[in-house]
């Protein structure tokens, strides 16, 4: 009996001393904000000057930051308010915002917005309002983004075609033109709504104005899809465009067998990185044809359950304007929500990375006809909804007529019911 | 004893692994050679190899920090998955009342798959004290209900007759588990700590959820590094994946040597 | 008699003792989520607002609305049912590999491999297999001329799922080997000895101890084919998100949707709840028609 109570009393012993070693150090009382980014870990000298330049102003409040991917971010940040420890300054992606901004997760930035034009007065005003619901501001830009339309020079020389399609129909003839065995014509990419620009090109609206009825189900909608459905099945559209996310598309146009590549800006430096045939000779970028483009952007918002508000606030400043903007600029690669920085930023990049020039060009282009972007507090409902109805009929499952006339019914149950 | 042919046995085996190791080399063939896998036709042999993405992923996340801490949690992990899992396997194989219940219980608990816990498990881990901790981070995963029954079924198959005859001879319950029982259970020991290391190893989402300081987080977490939106990382992808795959095979290799191999002299006769 | 007493009272403390540890665990991390998910189920929540009863409103919603439910529960009962094809596989290979010849811990280690591997990169490379432009698939069965143009494997939606469960039973087949195995060298030798002496032949010595004996660990396995086919979350978000449409979307996927991608932690709370009674049902009626007592056996000498 004597050895295996030694034994057992060792056994508890190692594990008494194990929860000893790796308990939680005693919680401090200090003053905190966390801030939360999105996908962007590398980015660490400019997220140190943010901290610099805040705690210049606020030397007792320590900032503590976090980085998750996309696909795990809302996991993440909804169990932190679970919880009742949520982060309080977040970099979201999106609309994923309105998910919780419609249900009061989220700080009324309004007041601070008029109350400092020197701030808001250096930002889009149209980009500033893809933050708004119900008349309410929420964030505010923290880089900016949205589709264009990039193209392999190398296949359109191929094909006999001598620039980028100038009207929607062009853009199809175009596709079946350089569809041939492991090549296709054109990609685009899908979450996010970022393929709508399709659609609103050719005059089809999503919502109703007052975002309660669903309004998409008319026979030019039907045409639309039975179009793009036809354009699928013969190659011209690769059929990833409808199943893919992200590394797959870019990945797809980085081995150089997608004639067009339809996403927005950050897409060009992931798939140049892939792909050392990129550069501004191969690869062209310029608008879809009408201009319509579904924004992306990346915006700063600020948990209500935020202890220090203002604090917050300033560090949102900070980070979206002059010098921090800047910093973010240069350390990911993108444009801000600034005026006055992304000039600076164009000249930086000129010097720096002149492929990129070309691509962040659109990026500021065309702001009057985003599209892809409704303040709707149901829109992830919404796009669960639709999208899967639009990929039975793009794929063949289903005919365009049935599956829009499903959606519709889809959709409609979503935005009236609880 | 019967002889027979052996050649049929090595041609069918070769097949499956070759069939089973496709995958697997191109994993290997792109970590070392970070070529873009959508390239067109798809070749077998890696051109230009090199180590650079090894070498890569050990720089561009604390990979040993990680390490430590992943090792840290698995080792947890499996000597609780072995003490507690053979206590409880051992406890079914005696009548009582309730047991019934215990056996529904558990086979209940295995139909709650963990997705569907986070936010209460995080709750509770929270209650506990345990947030950014190892001891946090290994306690859902501390028991499985998978290797308790592996353990039953091995206790169930030592033959009643040694027992008794240990029984007879006056030995109490302890030494009977662990001088007769434990020593002819190896392979469900060496079973059960391959399994619960592999499930601590490679578990993604609850360090995730739990764990808020850089320096505590664990090797798979390390992975989001190499999925972000602009770094070139495709190679230094695959490279991770087998360093992360690594420690795994190792311990299966070792625990198969240590338990599987030559078990069935002895206890057995007579 | 009081002595008789005091030995069962103790034997009864050292098996309560002895359950303590993993009980705890298990109240812990998965009975009492599952009672949070009950009542959750019966409310309208979100992290932001207090609870209000909702009674049956989201099973009503879940079993006369959603079609999207029913469509993931019988691409879950599908995986499910395709769990025996892997563990037929994993039978045969054990019982190779159990045969004393050379090199077969090299061959149990390569069939195993693929069960370490991070899901991610598993998900990653099959989806490459199954490219339909690029990916190795198509190009072997074009290059052997059994068709003339790419496979859209997981873009279809009578494929995607075929495709996901036969990537899943590449990730699983080492690991029901490994359970199959530990079963098979439970037996021991002397009855294959005696039988063979009887005069049984290899099938008769196959079906009447072989069988029979690694009845717990097919149990096992069979119970591990059901639950992963309702917890094999990472395989499905890696390679398909659910896609296309919700033709690869399992019922675990749905609800880690619906709870961490739309909010909606209630509806998910009432699938979860759902997914629960079902499986446990299953597993239950497994339970009995292996015999019981979770397939264990006697060996009597």
């Amino acid at each position: 009996m004597k050895r295996y109570e030694k034994r057992l009393g060792l056994v508890l012993a190692f594990f008494s001393i194990l929860l000893f070693m790796t308990a939680s150090q005693g919680m401090t009382e200090d003053k905190k904000l966390t801030v939360l980014t999105w996908n962007i870990p590398y980015f660490e000298e400019g997220f140190n000057q943010w901290v610099s330049a805040f705690n210049e102003i606020h030397p007792d409040i320590t900032i503590e930051r976090l980085d998750k991917k996309g696909s795990e971010w809302s996991t993440f940040y909804q169990t932190q308010v679970v919880a009742g420890t949520a982060p309080d300054i977040i970099d979201v992606q999106g609309g994923l915002w309105l998910e919780y901004a419609s249900k009061g997760g989220l700080l009324d930035i309004t007041d601070y917005l008029k109350r400092d034009t020197d701030y808001t007065e250096r930002i889009y005003p149209e980009i500033l309002g893809s933050w708004v619901f119900e008349g309410k501001n929420y964030g505010v830009p923290l880089y900016i983004s949205k589709t264009l339309l990039f193209y392999n020079k190398l296949m359109f020389k191929e094909a006999g075609l001598s620039g980028p399609p100038a009207s929607f129909d062009e853009l199809l003839s175009f596709a079946q033109k350089m569809a041939q065995g492991e090549k296709t014509g054109f990609m685009t990419l899908n979450f996010d709504w970022l393929y709508w620009p399709l659609f609103a090109a050719n005059g089809i609206e999503l919502l109703t104005p007052d975002l309660k009825k669903a309004a998409f189900n008319t026979p030019e909608a039907v045409a639309l899809v039975e179009k793009l459905a036809e354009a699928t099945a013969s190659g011209a559209i690769n059929k990833i465009s409808w199943t893919g996310r992200w590394v797959e598309p870019n990945g797809a146009f980085a081995s150089g067998t997608v004639g067009m590549l339809h996403a927005h800006a950050p897409a060009f430096l992931w798939f140049k990185s892939k792909a050392d045939w990129v550069n501004e000779e191969t690869v062209g970028a310029t608008h879809l044809p009408g201009g319509w483009s579904t924004p992306n952007s990346h915006a700063l918002l600020i948990s209500k359950s935020v202890k220090y508000p203002d604090a917050a606030w300033d560090f949102v400043k900070i980070a979206t304007s002059g010098a921090g903007a800047e910093a973010l600029g240069k350390g990911t690669n993108n444009l801000t929500g600034d005026k006055i920085v992304n000039e600076q930023l164009f000249s930086y990049f000129e010097k720096e990375l002149p492929a990129v020039v070309p691509v962040l060009k659109t990026q500021l282009e065309y702001l009057d006809k985003l599209c892809g972007n409704w303040p709707a507090a149901k829109d992830a409902e919404i796009k669960e909804a639709f999208y899967p109805e639009l990929q039975n009929a793009l794929l063949g499952q289903k005919s365009a007529q049935d599956a829009l006339a499903d959606a519709e019914k889809k959709v409609n149950r979503v935005l009236q019911k609880r | 004893m019967h002889r027979y042919p052996h050649w049929p046995f090595h041609v069918t085996l070769s097949t499956i692994c070759a069939l089973m190791l496709v995958p697997f080399i191109w994993v290997l063939k792109t970590s070392l050679t970070g070529e873009n896998i959508f390239t067109y036709p798809p070749s077998v042999l890696p051109q230009d190899p090199h180590l650079f993405y090894y070498v890569d992923v050990w720089y561009t996340i604390p990979f040993f920090r990680y390490l430590v801490n992943s090792f840290l949690v698995s080792l947890i992990v499996v000597v609780a998955n072995i003490v507690f899992n053979a206590m409880a396997g051992y406890a079914l194989t005696r009548e009582f009342i309730g047991k019934k219940a215990i056996i529904i219980l558990f086979l209940s608990c295995m139909m709650i798959p963990f997705q569907v816990t986070i936010i209460p498990a995080y709750l509770i881990t929270k209650e506990l004290g345990l947030l950014n901790t190892h001891l946090g981070m290994a306690l859902p995963v501390m028991s499985t209900i998978v290797c308790i029954f592996v353990f039953k079924a091995s206790f169930d198959a030592v033959p009643r007759s040694l027992i008794d005859a240990a029984r007879i001879d006056g030995l109490p319950d302890w030494k009977i588990i662990f001088k007769v029982m434990v020593p002819l259970s190896q392979s469900a020991i060496a079973t059960n700590i391959i399994l619960a290391f592999i499930w601590s190893w490679n578990n993604f989402l609850w360090p995730l959820v739990i764990i808020r300081d850089q320096h505590m987080q664990t090797l798979p977490l390390g992975l989001s590094r190499f999925l972000t939106v602009v770094e070139d990382t495709t190679g230094a992808l695959y490279a991770f994946c087998i360093m992360v795959l690594i420690p795994g095979l190792v311990i299966f290799l070792l625990a198969q040597r240590q338990f599987i191999a030559g078990l069935t002299t002895g206890a057995a006769k007579g | 008699m009081s002595i008789i007493k005091r030995k069962r009272t103790r034997e009864l403390l050292l098996i309560g003792f002895f359950l303590a540890p993993s009980l705890i665990i298990f109240i812990l991390y998965r009975i009492i989520p599952l009672i949070w998910n009950g009542i959750l189920s019966f409310e309208f929540w979100s992290p932001y607002k207090p609870a209000e009863f909702a009674g049956l409103y989201h099973y009503q919603e879940m079993l006369f609305y959603d079609d999207v439910f029913w469509e993931v529960l019988l691409n879950t009962v599908i995986f499910m049912l395709s769990s025996p094809l892997g563990i037929l596989l994993a039978l045969g290979i054990a019982l190779l590999v159990n045969a004393p010849i050379r090199g077969r811990n090299l061959y149990r280690t390569i069939v195993f491999m693929s069960y370490p591997v991070m899901t991610v990169a598993v998900g990653i490379i099959w989806q490459w297999l199954y490219n339909e432009k690029v990916g190795l698939i198509n190009y072997i069965l074009m290059s052997l001329g059994f068709i003339d143009q790419g496979i859209p494997f997981l873009e279809s939606f009578n494929l995607a799922l075929p495709c996901v469960i036969v990537a899943s039973i590449w990730q699983v087949v080492g690991f029901y080997m490994i359970v199959l195995l530990t079963g098979l060298q439970n037996i021991p030798p002397s009855l294959y000895e005696s039988a063979a002496i009887d005069g049984a032949n290899s099938w008769q010595r196959f079906k009447r101890i072989t069988l029979p004996l690694i009845r717990p660990s097919i149990f096992i396995c069979i119970v591990i084919g059901i639950i992963n086919s309702f917890t094999n979350f990472d395989l499905v978000f890696v390679m398909t998100q659910g896609g296309p449409g919700h033709a690869t979307d399992l019922l675990i996927t749905y609800i880690y949707d619906e709870a961490f991608k739309l909010s909606k932690f209630d509806y998910a709370a009432a699938l979860t709840v759902v997914n629960f009674v079902f499986f446990l049902g299953l597993a239950l009626l497994a339970n009995k028609l292996s015999g019981g007592e979770a397939g264990a056996v006697e060996t009597g000498d």
